[in-house]
C-alpha cells in the first residue's frame, strides 16, 4: 500500500517534471528559431544554447564532519568517555532560474548523525521545488512554491544542516536533533511576499502540506526506542513573518507551527491509535553588529498525544504537556574570521512539571532529568577562508532531556550532570 | 637666530600658500579615496542604476532583496570574495553593511533555494570584463586598483 506520503511526494516530483520539461522545450523552441534566420543556419553551435541556460545555472554544496567527546551521555554515537566521528552532512544543489519569474531548485542532503541514522548515513531530498513569483516590482514579490520546501521555523532552521550558517556546532535546544524531522520540511506548498520599505524589510511565508517524520522523533515522544511502527503525517500548517532592519542588522521574527501526526503500523501494535497535534510558536530577535551580534528566541509548544500506551496492559492516556525553549546568545568577533560565542540554553519538556519531579513520581524507573536541559556553551569559530571554516567549543549540561534515544538507549541510565567537548571541519561553496 | 625673522609678511605668505597647497592635496587625496570606489553595470543599464542610487536602494540589491531593475528584469550581481579588502571596504562605505550581514542574507537564499547568490569572481579585471558582457549585471570596481 502506497502512504498518502509518499503518494503526495510522488505527484509533486511528477507535477516538477512535467514543468521543467514544458519550460525547457519553450526555450528549445525559442533558441531553434533565431539561428534558423542567420545565414549559418546550417551549422549547430552548442555554445548559441550552453550560454544562456548555463548563466542562469547555480550549484552549490557544503560538508561538515564533527568529533565529539562527552562525559555522561552519548551525542552522535559512543562519545561518552570515548571520541565519536558521528556526525557528517553534505549537501548539493542545483538552482535553475529559467525566466524572470519562475525557477527549480532542488537538494540532495547525505546525513549521518550517530546511531539514529546508523553508520552507513542516509540519503534525503532535502528540498525540491518550483517557485513562480506572481508579482514581482523593486518593493517586492508575491509568489509560491511547491514541492518540498524547508521550514522557516526561527532563525536557523531553513539552513539547519549547513554549518557555516550557525553560531555553534550543537544548535540552540530549541532546534534539537530529536524532533528535526517535525520542523525540517514540508510537502506541499509556501506561499511567500516580500516587502521592501523604507522602515524595513518584511517577509511571510507559508506553508501548508506534509511533515516528514522518522524514528528519532517517535523515540522522544513515546520514551521507547523499540517501537515498530512509524509517524505518519496529516495536513499541516507553518508560518513566519520575518522582519529586518538595515539588512539584517536588526532581525525580529515570529513563527506559528501546526503540526497534526498520526501511526502507521500492525493492527496489534500497541501504539495503533495513537495521533498527535502540536501548536507552536517561536519568538526570535537578533542584533548584527560588525563585532557583537546578540541572539535570543523563545518557543512554547503545546502538544496533545492522544491514546498513549502506559507501562499497564491495556491502559492508554491522553496527555497534553506543553513544552518550552529559550536561550540568549552573544558572539564577538575578535578578528573579522574570529569568533567566539557563548550561549545559555534552557529547555523543558512539561512547564507544569518543570524539574520532571510529577513525572518521576507516575515512572519511577525513569529519572527525573529526562524532563529537560539547561546547557552553557562557550565556542570558538574560525573562518580559514570564505569556503573553510574550524570550531571548537564545550557545553556544560545539566538534564538529558534531547539526548538522543538510539545513542543512549538506557533511559534509566542517562546522566543529570555531563559534558560536551566538539571539535568541526566545515566547507561550503 | 633671531625668532621674529619668521614673523615677516612675506613669511607668513608662505605659509599661508603652504596651507592652502596641502589642503589642496588632502582634498584631492581623499576626494580619491571616495570616488575609486564605484558601481558599475552594463552599458544599457547605465540610467537604471542612476535611479537605483537616487533610490538609496543599492543595499538593498546587494542584499539580493531589489531583484529587478526598472524595466523588469532580473538584475545579476557580481561581488569579489568575502576576504578581497576592495569588497570588504565597498560593502563597508559604500552599503553601509557588513560583509557577514550579507553572507548571512546569501547563505540563506542558497541553501534553501529561494533565491540565488551573486556570482563571485576573483579580480576587478574580472569584474570589469563580466559586467561589461553581461546583460542586466551590476558590481564594483576600485579605479585606484584597476589603474596599476
Amino acid at each position: 500500500m502506497v502512504s498518502p506520503m509518499n503518494k503526495f511526494t510522488l505527484t509533486s516530483i511528477t507535477f516538477l517534471c512535467c514543468l521543467l520539461f514544458s519550460i525547457n522545450n519553450v526555450i528549445a523552441a525559442e533558441n531553434a528559431s533565431a539561428p534558423a534566420n542567420s545565414s549559418e543556419s546550417d551549422d549547430f553551435k552548442w555554445a548559441d544554447y550552453k550560454k544562456p541556460w548555463m548563466d542562469d545555472v547555480q550549484i552549490h554544496g557544503f560538508l561538515s564532519q564533527g568529533l565529539f567527546s562527552t562525559s555522561g551521555n552519548n551525542v552522535y554515537g559512543k562519545s561518552k568517555d570515548s571520541v565519536s566521528a558521528g556526525s557528517t552532512e553534505v549537501g548539493l544543489n542545483i538552482s535553475y532560474q529559467a525566466l524572470n519569474n519562475l525557477s527549480f531548485a532542488v537538494q540532495g542532503l547525505y546525513r549521518r548523525a550517530g546511531e539514529s541514522t546508523g553508520s552507513e548515513g542516509e540519503v534525503t531530498l532535502d528540498f525540491a521545488f518550483v517557485d513562480y513569483t506572481f508579482f514581482r516590482h523593486q518593493a517586492g514579490r508575491f509568489g509560491v512554491r511547491a514541492g518540498r520546501i524547508k521550514n522557516p521555523w526561527g532563525l536557523y532552521n531553513e539552513t539547519r544542516d549547513v554549518a557555516a550558517t550557525h553560531p555553534t556546532i550543537f544548535l540552540p535546544l530549541a532546534y534539537y536533533e530529536r524532533s528535526r524531522a517535525l520542523y525540517v520540511s514540508m510537502d506541499g506548498g509556501q506561499l511567500y511576499s516580500d516587502y521592501n520599505t523604507d522602515v524595513g524589510n518584511f517577509t511571510f511565508k507559508l506553508n501548508l502540506g506534509l511533515t516528514t517524520s522518522d524514528k528519532e522523533l517517535l523515540a522522544a515522544i513515546t520514551a521507547n526506542p523499540a517501537v515498530q511502527g512509524s509517524l505518519t503525517s496529516d495536513l499541516s500548517l507553518l508560518a513566519n513573518l520575518n522582519y529586518e532592519i538595515d539588512n539584517g542588522k536588526y532581525i525580529f521574527a515570529f513563527s506559528y507551527a501546526n503540526l497534526s501526526l498520526g501511526y502507521g503500523g500492525e493492527a496489534t501494535d500497541p501504539y495503533i491509535d495513537f495521533t498527535s497535534k502540536i501548536d507552536s510558536f517561536m519568538l526570535s530577535a537578533q542584533y548584527n553588529g560588525e563585532r557583537l551580534s546578540l541572539t535570543a528566541e523563545y518557543a512554547l509548544q503545546w502538544n496533545q498525544f492522544n491514546q498513549l500506551p502506559t507501562p499497564y496492559p491495556g491502559v492508554k492516556i491522553d496527555i497534553s504537556p506543553v513544552s518550552e525553549h529559550w536561550y540568549v546568545q552573544a558572539g564577538y568577533r575578535i578578528l573579522d574570521n574570529l569568533q567566539a560565542t557563548l550561549r545559555y540554553d534552557s529547555s523543558v519538556q512539561d512547564i507544569s512539571d518543570r524539574k520532571g519531579v510529577a513525572f518521576n513520581q507516575s515512572q519511577p524507573f525513569l529519572p527525573a532529568h529526562i524532563m529537560f536541559t539547561q546547557d552553557i556553551v562557550f565556542g570558538m569559530r574560525w573562518d580559514i577562508t570564505p569556503a573553510w571554516m574550524l570550531r571548537a567549543e564545550y557545553h556544560r549540561v545539566h538534564g538529558s532531556s534531547t539526548v538522543s534515544a538510539f545513542d543512549n538507549p538506557d533511559l534509566t541510565q542517562q546522566a543529570k550532570d555531563w559534558n560536551i567537548y566538539a571539535l568541526q571541519l566545515a566547507y561550503q561553496f | 637666530m633671531d625668532f621674529s625673522l619668521f614673523n615677516t609678511s612675506s613669511t607668513r605668505k608662505k605659509q599661508h600658500s603652504f596651507c592652502l597647497f596641502m589642503c589642496a592635496c588632502l582634498f584631492i587625496l581623499s576626494s580619491h579615496s571616495v570616488y575609486a570606489l564605484e558601481v558599475i553595470t552594463h552599458p544599457d543599464n547605465i540610467e537604471q542604476l542612476k535611479q537605483l542610487e537616487q533610490q538609496q536602494k543599492l543595499a538593498s540589491v546587494f542584499a539580493m532583496r531589489t531583484l529587478y531593475w526598472s524595466n523588469g528584469e532580473k538584475i545579476r550581481v557580481i561581488v569579489l570574495p568575502d576576504d578581497n579588502s576592495v569588497h570588504q571596504r565597498f560593502v563597508k562605505e559604500k552599503l553601509q553593511l557588513f560583509p557577514h550581514q550579507l553572507r548571512r542574507t546569501w547563505n540563506r537564499l542558497t541553501y534553501t533555494g529561494t533565491g540565488q547568490a551573486p556570482i563571485t569572481v576573483d579580480s576587478i579585471a574580472e569584474m570589469q570584463e563580466l559586467v561589461n558582457q553581461t546583460k542586466n549585471a551590476i558590481g564594483y570596481i576600485d579605479n585606484g586598483e584597476s589603474h596599476e
